[in-house]
C-alpha cells in the first residue's frame, strides 16, 4: 500500500490527476476511448465477419488491419497505466478492475488463437468456416463486451475516487 | 446568437421538408420511378439528421423560456410531448430510408419491403411532426388559441413522455451506467466501420473491392442507431448538462457533417470503381481522410462534455 501511494503522490500523477491541462487527465482518458474503438471495433468487425455478416469481404486482407489493432492495444496499455497510477490506490482496490483486466486477458488470448486458427490456415476464403471459428469470434465479443462494461462500472462499483469518474 | 435563434432557424425544415419529401415519394410511388424514390428518401435522411438538432435546440428554447410569466408552461410541455414522438418517428422513418439507400445499390431498385415500411413510417412522421409544429407555434402565437387551451396552463395535466424517460433513467441506479456501456459498443461497431472503409480507401488492404466494404456499412449505422437512441436518453434525462455545453455544441455538429459525409458512399457511383487491389481517386481519398477525422472530432467532443463543458 506504501508504494501504491507513494506512486499517487508522485508529482507525474498529481499533474495528471489535478491538472486544468487538457493533455493531462482529459487527453489520457480520450486517447484511451479511442483506442478502445480501435481495438475492440476492429477484433469486432473480424468476428462478425466469421458468423457471416458481410460474406462477399474476403476475410485474408482483415489480417493487414491487426497491426493498427496492436497499435490501438498499447495505446491503451499505456493510457491505462497511467490512468491506475494516477490513481493508484483506489484503482487496485477495487475488484471490478481485476474483472477488466481478467475480460482483456481472455480476449486477447481469443484473438492470437482466432488468427493462429483463421489467418494461419492455407484455406482461408476457399472453405467455409469451421464451428471452431464461429465459437472463437462469439467468445471473442462476449470478452469485450465484458470488459467495456467492467471498464465503464469502475466509475460506478467498488471505491471511485471523486472527481476521478473516467 | 443562441440556440433558441438555432431552435427558429430550423424548426420549419422537419415539417415543410419531410412535407415535400413525401410528396416527392407519393409522385414517385404512383409513376414507378426508382430514382424519384431514392431522392424521396435521401430527403427522409436528411430531415432526420436535421431533426436531431431541431429537438436539441428546442430543448435549449424550453430551458430559455423556463418561468417566464408569458409562457404557459402547460402549452410548452405539450409541444415538448409531441416533439418526443416526432423526433422517434423521424429517426425510426431516416433508419429505414437510409437501409432502403443502402439496398438500392446491390439489388438496382427500392425493395418493396423498403418502400411499404417507409411509407406507412413517414405518413405517421409527417402527422407527429406537423402537431409537434401546431402546438410549438401555440407557444408563441396564442391569438390562435382555442378556448379551451387555456394560456394559464400550469402543464400539471399534460401527459409528456420525456418527462418519463427522464424519470426513469435518473430514477434508477443502474440505468446511466448502462446507457453509457451501450453507448461505448455503439462506438466500436461505428469506428470499426468508418476505420475499415476509410483506411482501404487510403490504401490499406488494398485487397477489398470497395463492393465488397460496402456490406459493412449497416453494421456502422446500427452502431450509430446505438449512440442516437442511448445518447439521446442521456440528453433528455439531464438536458441542462448539454444544452448549454459547446463541447456538446461541437459534437452534434460534427455529427451532422459525418452523415453527411457517409451519404458520399450511398448516394456517389466513384468509389464502386475501386475494385481489389486498385488506388482510390483523390476525391474518395480526401472523403475517407475527412471521414475519420469528422469521427474523430466527434469522438473528442464527445469526451471533453465535462471537461470544456459543465457536464457531470
Amino acid at each position: 500500500m506504501d508504494f501504491l501511494l507513494r506512486l499517487e503522490q508522485s508529482g507525474f500523477s498529481t499533474w495528471i490527476r489535478e491538472s486544468s491541462s487538457l493533455f493531462a487527465f482529459p487527453g489520457v482518458l480520450l486517447l484511451h476511448t479511442i483506442g478502445m474503438g480501435v481495438v475492440v471495433g476492429i477484433n469486432a468487425g473480424i468476428d462478425l465477419r466469421i458468423l457471416g455478416i458481410a460474406p462477399a469481404l474476403p476475410l485474408a486482407p482483415m489480417e493487414r488491419f491487426l497491426p493498427i489493432l496492436w497499435v490501438g492495444f498499447w495505446v491503451n496499455a499505456a493510457t491505462g497505466v497511467i490512468l491506475v497510477v494516477a490513481d493508484a490506490t483506489t484503482k487496485l482496490s477495487n475488484p471490478d478492475f481485476y474483472v477488466k483486466m481478467v475480460f482483456i486477458a481472455l480476449a486477447i488470448i481469443n484473438l492470437r488463437m482466432l488468427r493462429n486458427r483463421v489467418f494461419r490456415d492455407p484455406l482461408i476464403d476457399k472453405e467455409p468456416l469451421s464451428t471452431n471459428a464461429k465459437i472463437l469470434a462469439v467468445t471473442s465479443l462476449i470478452f469485450w463486451l465484458g470488459a467495456i462494461t467492467a471498464g465503464r462500472l469502475m466509475a460506478y462499483v467498488g471505491p471511485v475516487s471523486n472527481g476521478i469518474r473516467g | 446568437m443562441n440556440l433558441a435563434h438555432v431552435h427558429l432557424l430550423l424548426n420549419h425544415f422537419p415539417t415543410i421538408g419531410f412535407g415535400i419529401g413525401l410528396a416527392l415519394f407519393f409522385v414517385a410511388i404512383a409513376a414507378k420511378n426508382e430514382e424519384l424514390k431514392r431522392a424521396s428518401l435521401l430527403v427522409f435522411f436528411l430531415m432526420a439528421l436535421v431533426t436531431i438538432a431541431v429537438y436539441i435546440s428546442g430543448s435549449a428554447a424550453q430551458n430559455l423560456l423556463h418561468n417566464r410569466p408569458d409562457v404557459a408552461p402547460g402549452l410548452v410541455r405539450a409541444h415538448e410531448d409531441a416533439a418526443f414522438w416526432a423526433l422517434v418517428f423521424m429517426e425510426l422513418t431516416g433508419f429505414i430510408a437510409w437501409l432502403g439507400l443502402w439496398q438500392f445499390h446491390l439489388i438496382k431498385r427500392l425493395a418493396t419491403w423498403n418502400t411499404v415500411t417507409v411509407l406507412v413510417l413517414s405518413i405517421l412522421t409527417f402527422a407527429v411532426t406537423a402537431r409537434t409544429a401546431n402546438l410549438g407555434g401555440d407557444i408563441r402565437h396564442p391569438e390562435i388559441l382555442s378556448e379551451q387551451q387555456s394560456a394559464t396552463d400550469d402543464g400539471a395535466g399534460v401527459p409528456d413522455v420525456a418527462r418519463s424517460v427522464a424519470d426513469f433513467v435518473t430514477g434508477h441506479a443502474w440505468a446511466w451506467p448502462t446507457l453509457e456501456t451501450l453507448h461505448f459498443v455503439g462506438l466500436c461497431m461505428l469506428f470499426a466501420v468508418v476505420l475499415i472503409v476509410d483506411l482501404r480507401l487510403l490504401g490499406m488492404a488494398k485487397k477489398f473491392s470497395f463492393a465488397a466494404l460496402y456490406q459493412l456499412l449497416p453494421v456502422g449505422m446500427l452502431g450509430f442507431g446505438i449512440n442516437l437512441v442511448t445518447g439521446m436518453m442521456f440528453f433528455i434525462s439531464t438536458p441542462e448538462q448539454y444544452v448549454k455545453n459547446i463541447a456538446f455544441h461541437w459534437k452534434i455538429a460534427l455529427v451532422m457533417l459525418a452523415g453527411i459525409n457517409a451519404l458520399y458512399f450511398m448516394l456517389v457511383d466513384e468509389p464502386w470503381l475501386v475494385g481489389s487491389g486498385d488506388d482510390a481517386p483523390a476525391s474518395a481519398k480526401f472523403v475517407a481522410a475527412s471521414g475519420i477525422l469528422l469521427w474523430v472530432g466527434v469522438l473528442f467532443f464527445g469526451h471533453m462534455l465535462p471537461f470544456i463543458g459543465n457536464s457531470f
